[in-house]
């Protein structure tokens, strides 16, 4: 087995809790005895109930925030900060809006020192790539959700980082978006051999994408299990969606998520008084829903 | 005139019989397609202004008000007019812009800088907060005394005066700017590596623009408030003294001329902040889109 490009070992994220504000304790563990392999050029998908700490996980793995305990390795060496060998796609873009597309492209660039020229052909190599040729010198505010977020994965990928961290982000997009947008993520991913972890909330977007999936636990957040993706819901077959063998690997993460969405439905229940039944069905259906 | 009456002619006759309106649209001139919805607009918007300036130029013919204390608007404009001839009107206007202007630019030069450092720096703002809290909540007319002792009636104290009231706008604006960055802007921008100093110049300065300009436009009008007042106390010259000057020599037409000119330089300095705004921050949704 090849080495592994990602590693977790044994980490633990606790965060400080305002005391008094309907907490008994002053710290709320994220992340608990979290221990995973990602392989180099994997594209791994992670699931799991909203508040499973997912997002701190892309946290630690980008450098934006430390473990508490335990650590996390890229490339057999601790993560120490924020670097340009881990692109970040945010759910809400988190693009430049006085920035054109192409100049957003081009941040990461100008950020390493590259010269204009270059900046300027990378970009457009790179908005090429997302199909957004015609769009260089268009603001932020003049472009759709799927576009924005095209721009934000080319500028990801526009200083070329070996890991590719994707924090749901096609959440905000409608449902025809978000298909066409996951097609051609897999499109760029297997010509450009990135290694990508996708969080999403989707359940059909992780079995969709991932080749493998893992599945959170509620808060806090472990890993529950990780299901490896039958190779023939990668072959590009025309809509995996409808494949038998798709809905019974749905079925199975869909089983495992739903306790994990009870439980935290019944702890925040417990926390905040919303009314667990009915809550727990919503969100089961907001799971259900991608 | 004949011109306008037939358009009218056309418009009515548009809307007595819309039946046939599509045959009529034909009829109408060229000129008032491309000017008339303009000139509709125009009107509509400044209908009101046009209205007081003939109430005001109405009121004390008919003997509403007492032309004495309120003479008719182009008796002002009359006044005006005299005051441009014999040169007075210039070297009033030229003293007011350049203690208003003087005094902005220093301000602009000095407190936008350090409304960044203060927000940038979170201890530095936490030093400095009370000291600011003071000093705002006391009024910069109150002062104005304070600044004659000190600095003299010359161009000095007045320039220091319109600076110092720029002053209060500008910091907290810009502060308030640079505080309010998105932090998922600063988030992905710390992803790519950004230095602090990069961070800076490429995320919070552009973040920052639009907010640190709606201070430099309440900065200018705090700017001619605090001209025209200390102007009227102990000056020789601008447009305050121009105005006081009238009261007291009952000249009153100049002195209402006085005033339009401040109205004309405020409109004038706010029109010309607001199409820098534009050039600066043309990356922004324009408000009716």
């Amino acid at each position: 087995m090849k080495a592994a490009k990602i590693r977790f070992e044994h980490v633990r994220k606790e965060f400080a809790v305002r005391p008094g504000a309907g907490n008994s304790t002053d710290s709320l563990v994220a992340l608990d005895g979290v221990t995973l392999d990602v392989r180099p050029g994997e594209f791994l998908t992670l699931v799991g109930p909203s508040g499973c700490g997912k997002s701190t996980l892309l946290d630690l793995l980008g450098g934006l925030a430390a473990p508490t305990e335990g650590r996390v390795l890229l490339d057999g060496r601790p993560v120490a900060g924020p670097a340009r060998d881990r692109g970040i796609v945010f759910q809400q873009y988190a693009l430049f809006p006085w920035r054109t597309a192409a100049q957003n492209i081009a941040f990461g660039l100008e950020i390493a020192g590259v010269a204009a020229k270059e900046r300027r052909e990378r970009a457009a190599y790179y908005l090429d790539l997302v199909g957004l040729a015609g769009f260089a010198d268009r603001y932020p505010h003049e472009l759709s959700g799927g576009m924005k977020q095209r721009v934000a994965i080319a500028r990801s990928l526009a200083y070329e980082p070996e890991v590719l961290l994707m924090d749901e982000p096609f959440a905000a997009l409608d449902a025809q978006t978000r298909e066409t947008l996951q097609v051609e993520l897999l499109r760029l991913w297997r010509r450009t051999a990135k290694t990508i972890v996708f969080i999403t909330h989707g359940i059909d977007e992780a079995i969709v994408l991932g080749q493998r999936v893992v599945v959170m636990t509620s808060r806090p957040g472990r890993i529950k299990h990780i299901l490896e993706i039958p190779d023939m819901l990668h072959s590009e077959v025309e809509d995996v969606r409808s494949l038998p063998l798709f809905g019974a690997v749905r079925h199975e993460v869909w089983t495992l998520l739903r306790e994990e969405v009870v439980k935290a439905q019944q702890s925040q229940a417990r926390d905040g008084g919303v009314a667990p039944a009915a809550a727990t069905k919503r969100s089961v259906r907001e799971l259900a829903h991608v | 005139m004949s011109s306008v009456e037939s358009s009218l002619d056309v418009f009515r006759a548009r809307r007595g019989t819309s039946a046939f309106g599509a045959e009529h649209r034909y009829a109408r001139p060229r000129w008032l397609l491309v000017f008339g919805p303009r000139l509709i607009r125009f009107s509509r918007r400044s209908a009101l202004v046009i209205a007081l300036l003939a109430l005001w130029e109405v009121a004390p013919r008919i003997g509403w008000a007492d032309p004495a204390f309120l003479p008719p608007f182009s008796e002002v404009l009359n006044a005006g007019f005299e005051l441009a001839v014999n040169g007075q009107l210039y070297e009033h206007v030229g003293a007011s812009l350049f203690r208003a202007f003087g005094g902005f630019v220093i301000a602009v030069i000095f407190i936008v800088p350090l409304g960044l450092a203060i927000g940038w720096y979170r201890r530095l703002g936490d030093t400095l907060n009370q000291l600011i809290e003071v000093l705002r909540n006391t009024a910069p007319l109150a002062l104005l005394p304070v600044f004659i002792l000190l600095l003299g009636i010359g161009e000095v104290s007045k320039i220091s005066m319109v600076a110092y009231s720029c002053a209060w706008p500008l910091l907290l604006n810009t502060i308030a700017a640079v505080r309010q960055v998105d932090p998922l802007l600063i988030k992905s921008a710390r992803t790519m590596g950004a230095t602090p100093l990069q961070l800076f110049v490429k995320v919070f300065l552009p973040a920052s623009l639009p907010t640190i300009f709606v201070g430099v436009r309440l900065a200018s009008a705090a700017a001619m408030l605090v001209l025209v007042a200390s102007e009227m106390v102990g000056a020789k010259a601008g447009l305050g003294y121009l105005i006081i000057y009238g009261q007291y020599s009952f000249l009153i037409p100049q002195m209402y001329f006085g005033i339009l000119a401040i109205t004309t330089i405020g409109l004038t300095a706010n029109g010309a902040l607001e199409g820098l705004e534009r050039r600066f921050t043309r990356w922004k949704p324009t408000s009716s889109a």
